[in-house]
């Protein structure tokens, strides 16, 4: 049996105003990416993402994305990203840009990410960085405390322990 | 995808985030008061995320949001304007923990053993959780109690005893004697269990062929070492009385026409084996049962009482046995009881008597019998007929002829050796018992030797047969042997002499030595008759050398008998342990236990004995011994390095030797129509069982009956065509007048429902075969030379009408042998070949293979889908009219007559239907049958339509192709003897004659052969050998 590979990139969505981060949906950032590769690469480039091509998973809070795309093809996505400029919303069309953060690849050592795992373990760091780098501007004691709890919480050990609280109860 | 697999995969997901948004929503740009950050709460508390709803709440409630909140999951209307950073931060935190969740998660399948890599699983670490590394030993703990409870109410325990009790001796041997209470098991069959595909047939278990793979070895076994077969299964029915009286009850059953019969002197004097075919009393030439093979014991000076034993195959033996009842008016059935009292021991069929009771028995009996348990016998081995009630009767007698018939079915074991090196493997193998000595003589004793020595009479006649077993070494092959002589001899225990090894018998003699006097005499003259005597004929001795035979295995049985065995000390795996005792492993056994001594008897067996290549070829010698005795032959046997066969091979045997085989080419006999029906279903099954488009569509090939032959129709057919062709004898270029009569003639017509199933015979007159014989040989030199010295009739209108008198309705048994590339397979049709087919085969110039069937079109094929019939067939018939006809080349379009024959049906239904009559006369060579044949299938329900198969009633088979159909081959492959394909088939006798004359004198006997898969015609030659 032949093994489907595949690789995921990890991206950061950028929006210029920050009350429509809010309206990122899997969907519509699905399409906005096939289209870019469609206009970038033709329908050349289209057809190769169509297959095992998928956002898996949007945060629209972080904004944070991932995108799952087919081994053989996912330069083409990549190199397509930066010309993701908007996503339309409700016929709205939401000008945004895509960061990439963490990409698969092959042979690259600490960035390779053959699968999803190694794209979340790479945010995860990330994430606790970002959070450490934002307690130094806090600018108010209560979102410093509300920053540290954070920091606090996403830490493993506070995971571990607060699995053992829920067991307990 | 099952149920598990997704219930395996929705765990496995159940771990991975999910994407955080809100739902799709109409954007308001209302201002959202309350909320100190300007993020809106979700509605639903529940599983929603309240990260920014309150300060103290994010940590505890998980702050996560899980995919599309589809029920009751919806968000508020407003979204917040701005951001602010402990939302951020909230918001980030739980991004993180739901990754730390999906990535501290392990990976591949949830089972503990699958957590560590390969090459650390270990086979136990189910059962001892302690082999596991310490991080997973817990969840293997759990899930092992989780299986230990549900464990015990789910087994069931299907077998009550272990492997170790049930192989244990008493048990296993209860367990055979259950398993062959249903079909006969032969004496070999445990060896041949493990070595054979075996098959449930005529209610035995025999071998079909080897599980390894040695069809050619087995070939060359046969044509030039040896070849081993056990034909235990064949039965042998044994009739006494008076000579005179057993003749001419027995001369009822034969005829005189078809070969020697039970009076041949040869065989009658009891130095022969004989075979004849059977018929039911009076009914020659119609009604044939089949053939036996028969063997008179030879007299007894000063007494007419005479013994025959007719081998016949068990399917025959059904319906042989009530004729051979009614000849003999032996109708008075002897309880088995009386008719044993004569014999010491326990009879044969009183050994499956304890069966039943022991079958009884609970499974977890105690495993030892005390010795004084009455109760309980121990179980038997079952030697003999397993399936037959012990009270069932084995003898009748008649008052009025005094012949007493005896069913001796599985009574006497006979092997047979198939090969040149046959006598010599014999040779090797057995050795002639030697005289007792005379303390022994001296004493009474229950067993049969010590008697028989006593007899100076027999002593020597034993020395004598000693000497011809001795003279036979010199013999170069089997085959110079004269045919079925018969060699009586008492012969030691052959495991006393078993190799070490398994060794490879070789002849002493090499073709080019000279011979010596005795063997010379041996070879011209056979066994003398007084040599041919056996104690087998005995049924005393047979039971008694049967019952006191010494056992390898310890037997339970021997407990029964102790009343013999126990004075003679003998105990039970006797020979093992005089073989370990022995100083040199593996030489001879010495002294010669007592009961050690056999009575067999040897019956060549001819090989072929027709056509003039490889004569002799597959000549071997039967082996007869008494029942209990097969293992202990066989094994020795095969240490000489023999092969061994199946059925399979007996039927390569007889095909290579140009022999019928009984049932398969006997289609006239009721064992052969019912092999025939059996086969076609078993063929119909196999063939439904392929997808239906990877079947083979037959109707299409212009086959009509792939699986069967209509044997019936065909030699109706052929009557149909000469009776209104009676001027073809005369014009010997008649061909294509007959060809063009007999496309038209024979058309389809219902059969009559009145026919009798075996309207048809086989011939099997010798001197109408011998002439035809003739006839059907090319009349070149050789030939021609033949024909002029037997003085036979030569091939005319007047000979061949004669011929056809006197067997009407008649098949030809022929054998077929392909002249150029081409393997006959079953059921390949025998055509003739057309005027210019011969010419063309006689151009030098071209290399013709043989003419080419056109693709006939299937018009089935939409009534089998099942949509509509009435339309669409209208316009296949006329469509199938134009279609058919490209061989109008071949065939004169002779403008038909509406009166040559008014009676026949088609004739009426050509005239009836002005549209058919004008096609016909158009293209008169086979319209009619694929003119009636659609209007006569619309009666066949589509239901029972099969994709490829012509429905019931079939259209007209002799006309069906562009070549007139003579027969069909019953068996065919490629011949390694021969070199090339070779078939064996029937042909109508009227359509054989017919073609013979109508051919060129030097092209005589080619027929075409076309396999029912194929398009192409294969040039064939006929043999037909008498």
């Amino acid at each position: 049996m032949v093994r489907v590979k595949s690789r995921y990139l990890l991206c950061e969505i950028n929006i210029s105003v920050p009350s429509n981060r809010l309206l990122l949906e899997d969907k519509p950032i699905f399409s906005a990416v096939k289209d870019a590769v469609a206009s970038m690469h033709g329908d050349y480039g289209a057809a190769q993402c169509s297959i095992g091509f998928s956002v898996k998973y949007v945060n629209a809070l972080t904004g944070i994305m991932l995108i799952r795309c087919p081994k053989s093809s996912y330069r083409l996505i990549w190199s397509a990203l930066p010309f993701v400029t908007s996503v339309e919303h409700k016929g709205r069309k939401i000008p945004f840009f895509l960061n990439c953060l963490h990409v698969g690849v092959a042979g690259g050592g600490e960035l390779h990410s053959g699968t999803i795992r190694t794209c979340q373990k790479f945010l995860v760091r990330y994430n606790t960085q970002q959070l450490h780098r934002m307690l130094p501007q806090c600018k108010t004691t209560d979102e410093k405390t509300h920053v540290r709890r954070a920091i606090l919480s996403s830490s493993t050990k506070m995971l571990k322990g607060k699995e053992h609280k829920e067991e307990r109860d | 995808m099952s149920g598990s697999k997704q219930r395996m995969r929705e765990k496995k997901l159940s771990k991975q985030p999910a994407s955080v948004q809100y739902t799709s929503s109409p954007f308001s740009s209302s201002q959202s008061g309350g909320s100190w950050n300007g993020m809106e709460t979700p509605k639903s508390g529940h599983s929603s995320s309240s990260y920014g709803a309150s300060p103290g709440g994010p940590s505890d409630r998980g702050g996560w949001v899980r995919g599309h909140q589809k029920d009751g999951g919806a968000y508020e209307e407003e979204l917040p304007k701005f951001i602010t950073a402990a939302a951020f931060a909230v918001a980030r935190a739980s991004e993180v923990q739901a990754m730390l969740k999906a990535v501290t998660k392990e990976t591949g399948s949830c089972h503990v053993s699958g957590a560590i890599p390969n090459h650390m699983r270990r086979r136990a670490m189910s059962h001892n959780t302690k082999r596991l590394p310490c991080r997973l030993r817990e969840v293997a703990t759990r899930m092992r109690e989780k299986g230990l409870k549900a464990g015990p109410k789910k087994k069931e325990q299907p077998k009550s005893k272990s492997r170790k009790a049930r192989r244990r001796h008493g048990n296993l041997l209860l367990e055979f004697n259950r398993r062959q209470r249903k079909n006969v098991w032969l004496e070999t069959h445990i060896w041949h269990a493990k070595r054979f595909h075996m098959l449930k047939k005529w209610g035995y278990c025999l071998g079909d062929r080897p599980t390894a793979k040695c069809y050619r070895a087995c070939y060359r076994a046969m044509s030039h070492h040896c070849l081993l077969q056990d034909l235990s299964y064949y039965c042998c029915i044994e009739l006494q009385g008076d000579e005179d009286k057993l003749l001419a009850c027995l001369s009822q059953l034969t005829s005189k026409d078809t070969g020697p019969t039970f009076a041949a002197v040869l065989a009658l004097s009891g130095r022969t084996q004989g075979s004849a075919t059977v018929y039911r009393a009076g009914q020659y030439p119609s009604q044939p049962l089949g053939p036996v093979t028969f063997l008179w014991r030879p007299r007894t000076p000063g007494s007419s009482h005479r013994q025959l034993w007719i081998w016949a195959h068990p399917t025959l033996k059904q319906n042989l046995f009530p004729e051979l009842q009614s000849v003999c008016q032996c109708r008075e059935p002897v309880i088995p009881a009386v008719a044993l009292v004569v014999t010491p021991a326990e009879p044969g069929p009183s050994a499956s008597k304890p069966g039943p009771r022991q079958a009884k028995k609970s499974p977890g009996a105690k495993r030892k019998r005390s010795a004084g348990d009455g109760e309980a016998p121990p179980e038997k081995k079952i030697v003999g007929d397993g399936t037959r009630p012990p009270s069932a009767p084995v003898t009748w007698t008649s008052a009025s002829t005094g012949i007493v018939i005896n069913d001796l079915t599985m009574e006497v074991v006979r092997y047979r050796l198939i090969g040149p090196q046959s006598h010599t493997v014999l040779t090797e193998a057995l050795e002639a018992a030697t005289d007792c000595d005379a303390l022994s003589q001296a004493q009474a004793s229950p067993l049969w030797w010590p008697q028989h020595c006593k007899d100076q009479a027999q002593m020597t006649l034993h020395r004598q047969q000693a000497e011809v077993f001795q003279t036979l070494k010199g013999v170069c092959s089997t085959g110079e042997v004269p045919p079925g002589t018969v060699l009586g001899l008492n012969v030691e225990d052959p495991r006393l002499a078993l190799p070490q090894k398994r060794t490879q018998a070789l002849s002493v003699v090499s073709a080019d030595q000279d011979i010596d006097e005795t063997t010379r005499e041996l070879m011209l003259r056979g066994v003398p008759e007084h040599c041919c005597q056996s104690s087998l004929w005995d049924r005393f001795v047979r039971d008694n050398v049967t019952d006191n035979k010494l056992s390898e295995q310890p037997t339970c049985g021997w407990v029964q008998s102790r009343r013999h065995r126990i004075s003679q000390c003998v105990t039970p795996q006797e020979i093992n342990r005089r073989k370990r005792e022995v100083l040199v492993p593996g030489s001879r056994l010495r002294p010669t236990p007592p009961q050690s001594r056999v009575p067999v008897l040897m019956v060549q067996q001819p090989g072929k004995q027709v056509g003039q290549e490889m004569s002799g070829w597959g000549a071997g010698w039967d082996l007869l011994l008494p029942k209990g005795w097969g293992m202990a032959f066989w094994v020795p046997l095969v240490y000489r390095g023999v092969r061994i066969g199946g059925l399979k091979m007996s039927l390569k045997h007889s095909q290579n030797k140009g022999a019928p085989y009984f049932p398969h080419d006997f289609p006239d006999c009721p064992a052969g129509i019912c092999f025939q029906g059996e086969q076609e279903a078993e063929l119909l099954n196999k063939f439904k069982r392929r997808p239906p488009a990877k079947r083979t569509n037959y109707i299409k090939h212009g086959c009509l009956a792939p699986f069967r032959c209509p044997w019936q129709q065909l030699v109706e057919e052929w009557e149909l065509i000469t009776s209104e062709a009676p001027e073809v004898g005369s014009s010997s270029g008649g061909d294509e007048e007959r060809r063009g009569q007999s496309g038209v003639d024979p058309g389809w017509r219902p059969r009559p429902a009145t026919v009798v199933q075996s309207g048809f015979s086989v011939l099997r007159n010798r001197k109408s075969l011998k002439l035809l014989s003739n006839w059907c040989r090319p009349t070149t030199a050789k030939g021609q030379r033949s024909l002029r010295a037997r003085d036979q009739a030569p091939l005319d209108a007047a000979s061949g009408a004669a011929l056809l008198a006197a067997h009407v309705r008649a098949l030809a048994w022929v054998r077929l042998s392909l002249l150029s590339k081409g393997r006959p397979e079953l059921h390949a049709q025998v055509c003739v070949a057309t005027q210019e087919d011969l010419q063309r085969l006689g151009d030098k110039k071209e290399a013709y293979s043989g003419p080419l069937e056109h693709p006939h079109k299937d018009r089935f094929k939409n009534m089998v889908k099942g949509d509509k019939k009435g339309g669409k067939k209208g316009g296949k018939k006329g469509g199938k009219k134009a279609s058919p006809v490209p061989k109008s080349s071949t065939t004169l379009p002779t403008p038909e007559a509406p009166d040559p024959h008014p009676d026949s049906p088609l004739a009426l239904a050509a005239c009836s239907l002005p549209a058919a009559a004008g096609q016909t006369s158009a293209s008169p060579s086979c319209l009619p049958a694929p003119a009636e044949g659609p209007s006569s299938s619309s009666a066949a329900s589509p239901a029972n339509l099969v994709l490829g198969l012509w429905p019931e009633p079939l259209p007209s088979v002799t006309a069906h192709c562009s070549r007139v159909t003579l027969g069909w081959v019953t068996q065919g492959d490629f011949s390694l003897s021969a070199g090339c394909g070779e078939a064996l088939g029937l042909v109508s006798l009227e359509g054989l004659v017919h073609t013979l004359m109508a051919q060129p004198a030097e092209r005589r006997g080619l027929v075409l052969l076309r396999n029912p898969s194929a398009l192409h015609y294969r040039w064939a030659k006929i043999n037909l050998e008498a």
